[in-house]
């Protein structure tokens, strides 16, 4: 067994036995899949429009070459600065650079889980860089010197106390209660002068519009562009797969983004920034430069996962995970949590090192239903799963046990033969159906009552059935 | 050409080695398609009038703005006034510096106009409408700045009737026919700034104006977007 595999195990046990957790996320998860529920129901077609957005989605990435060198070339005519990156170091380094640059001091960041994987924020910290979080979740999973647990809703592990006690240490001018309107103004007064102040502002991208070369930003708290309009310079961190053809195309997934992430329509601001401050603008940075991350997407198209690359991280898959709401965020232990962090942490971190989280999937098909995108996540963790067990990568006891298991299945006279006195024997445990403790049972039934098995199986049954219809 | 750029296209050129390269034209008329083919499953507009439809939209639930209708730019400065005083806050506010705004006589009407746009109240005039999701258009420009939308506790946003389309889609074929020079920055504005953070309860005035009132000036003897009803 592999370190981290150990530890995936025992953050997950940590979180289910964890009754706030699950409280905090069952109250924003459900209220979200609720949502979506009624704005997709709103939808004339949701499965058409969906089609619609998985066909530009493909078109955009079987075209990848041509989208990236059109936005590279309309940017660049914007004013704009291009950078390329292979990693997430080279990516961090070259912000870092660019920050150095610029002499900054102070930098303001607005959400991108793009930032996160790259491991910006603790790139800044090493260069001694103050990096401020203006997105108000990340703002307090930064104050309390945690991770985000979730694409969307960062901080929805935390309750408002935590929140209100985290404040009045961290907040100069703290709030006056635990009223979440309160909370909400502290941050607000904290952030502001921040803002105003900082000496770059950095931002993820939802989409790189490739005949213009400007780039989409949305968000519902107006931190993105407080965030990149009054330093001088404005750097966006943005994966080679977010192109789209042009700001059409745009409108079609972004409908779909909001409606599949928080259930509303639209986000409150939707923003394009096209290259730096011009001339006679009124603000504007004057330094506008776009990082395109490659970090592991050039290896999925190679590797027949392309289809992950439509992925435009809008959250749904996790609030309809099962696995996702019992555990939360943190278990996963990738900057992506829940099914589709499942198959891109392995790519990410390697999937010797992150080889559970595609087996911590019940395979019930509800991300793959919600997904916008269409994305078949079941099937592309079965494929990480297989690949897993291909490079031995699998404990052995598992290997032990289906091997055993195989040797069964291959004979089925031998496998009824067994599975019959195993049913018998089973069943000497039981009282009223079901099974309060058995040898070797032990982790199921410390939890939950095992269903004793019927006293004939389904071929009995289905053989008994036969003889009486003379057939 | 940056070694890193080199290798990724490498990259992208190996993996994608089994297609069949399209030429430029093609994969640009390939792109139109997939709009094209989208166009019939636009999310319905409940109301036949695109104005009508926006008026519903921004004060309906959705989008949470107060709204108030006019008939022609000359009413602007009183309605401010009875925003303001319904709200109980005095007549000192930051204009947008666009000509349509500016050349109001707002002295007259006993307005201070300040440069305090932080936290305080800014009166801005949209350069378009969506009906379909309530939102108003801003372009970035000399008589534009982007921050206005963002830094004031209260927004009072001026919108012509005329310059409302049906869909998203709608606003950026608008645009394009009536010339706008693409600006450095668009910003559609929906509402009011608002976070669901906190245990996913929905709070306003989360970084951004605290409320959103819009004045739509009816001006409809020159309607822009062309709508049926769906
Ligand atoms: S995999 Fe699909 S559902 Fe999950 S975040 Fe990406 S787009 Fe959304």
């Amino acid at each position: 067994m592999t370190a981290i595999e150990s530890t995936f195990k025992k953050r997950a046990q940590a979180a289910v036995a964890n009754k706030t957790l699950k409280a905090a996320i069952e109250r924003t998860a459900s209220t979200a899949e609720k949502k979506r529920a009624i704005a997709i129901a709103e939808l004339p077609d949701f499965s058409n429009m969906r089609s619609c957005a998985k066909r530009i989605k493909d078109h955009v990435i079987a075209n990848l070459d041509h989208y990236l060198e059109t936005f590279e070339r309309n940017a660049v005519a914007s004013g704009a600065k291009v950078h390329w990156a292979r990693t997430a170091e080279e990516a961090s380094h070259i912000a870092v650079d660019i920050c150095k640059m610029a002499k900054a001091k102070r930098v303001t960041r607005s959400k991108s889980m793009l930032g996160e994987e790259i491991g910006l924020p603790h790139a800044l910290e090493l260069a001694g860089i103050e990096c401020v979080e203006t997105d108000l979740a990340e703002h307090i999973v930064q104050l309390a010197g945690e991770r985000p647990s979730h694409i969307v809703w960062p901080a929805m592990h935390k309750s408002r106390e935590e929140i209100f006690s985290l404040f009045k240490s961290k907040h100069e001018k703290p709030p006056v209660s635990e009223e979440i309107a309160d909370l909400v103004l502290s941050a607000r007064r904290d952030l502001r002068q921040k803002f105003l102040t900082a000496d770059v502002g950095i931002s993820g991208a939802n989409f790189l519009i490739a005949d213009t070369g400007a780039v989409c930003v949305v968000t519902n708290e107006g931190n993105a562009e407080l965030t990149t309009t009054p330093p001088k310079v404005h750097i966006v961190t943005a994966g080679i797969e977010k192109l789209v053809p042009s700001i059409e195309h745009a409108f079609v997934l972004l409908r779909l983004l909001v409606r599949s992430a928080t259930g509303a329509d639209i986000t409150q601001y939707t923003t394009f920034h096209c290259g730096p401050k011009r001339p006679n603008d009124a603000d504007g940075p004057e330094e506008f430069h776009i990082i395109l991350v490659d970090n592991g997407r050039t290896q999925m198209l190679a590797d027949g996962m392309e289809e992950m690359l439509r992925c435009i991280r809008c959250g749904a898959c996790m609030n309809h995970c099962v696995v996702y709401r019992q555990v939360g965020g943190h278990a996963y232990g990738g900057t992506y949590p829940g099914p589709m962090g499942a198959v891109l942490t392995p790519v990410f971190d390697g999937l010797k090192q992150s080889r559970d989280l595609p087996h911590a999937c019940t395979l019930n098909g509800r991300c793959a239903e919600v997904c916008p995108v269409g994305i078949p996540l079941p099937t592309l963790l079965r494929q990480l799963r297989s690949r897993s067990w291909r490079s031995g990568y699998e404990p052995w006891l598992t290997k032990a046990n289906v091997s055993v298991w195989a040797q069964f299945a291959k004979r089925p006279k031998l496998y009824h033969a067994v599975s019959k006195i195993a049913s018998k024997v089973i069943r000497l445990f039981q009282k009223n159906g079901r099974i309060r403790w058995m040898p070797l049972a032990g982790n199921w039934t410390r939890h939950r009552d095992l269903p004793a098995p019927a006293s004939r199986s389904f071929m009995q049954l289905q053989r008994s059935r036969h003889k009486e219809n003379g057939s | 050409m940056s070694l890193a750029r080199k290798q990724i296209m490498g990259n992208i050129s190996v993996a994608l080695a089994h297609r069949e390269k399209a030429d430029e034209h093609s994969i640009d008329q390939e792109a139109v398609k997939l709009l094209t083919s989208f166009e019939p499953e636009l999310p319905g507009l409940s109301i036949a009038d695109v104005v009508e439809a926006f008026y519903t939209r921004t004060s309906g639930p959705k989008v949470g703005a107060s709204i108030t209708r006019i008939s022609s730019m000359e009413e602007l400065i009183d309605t401010v006034a009875g925003v303001l005083s319904e709200k109980g806050l005095v007549n000192k506010i930051a204009l947008q510096p666009d000509r349509a705004l500016v050349d109001l006589d707002w002295g007259q009407s006993g307005f201070q106009l300040g440069k305090e746009v932080d936290d305080g109240v800014v009166v801005g005039i949209a350069r378009w409408g969506i009906a379909e999701t309530g939102s108003l258009v801003f372009h970035s420009a000399s008589d534009m700045p982007v921050l206005f939308n963002f830094l004031p506790s209260f927004h009072i946003v001026a919108v012509r009737a005329s310059t409302i389309v049906p869909y998203l889609e709608s606003y950026a074929n608008a645009a394009n026919i009536a010339g706008d020079p693409t600006p450095r920055n668009v910003c559609l504005v929906t509402g009011a700034s608002g976070t669901t953070d906190i245990e996913g309860v929905l709070v306003t005035g989360a970084h951004g104006p605290r409320e959103l009132h819009i004045i739509l000036i009816d001006d409809t003897n020159q309607i822009v977007g062309t709508y049926d009803e769906n």
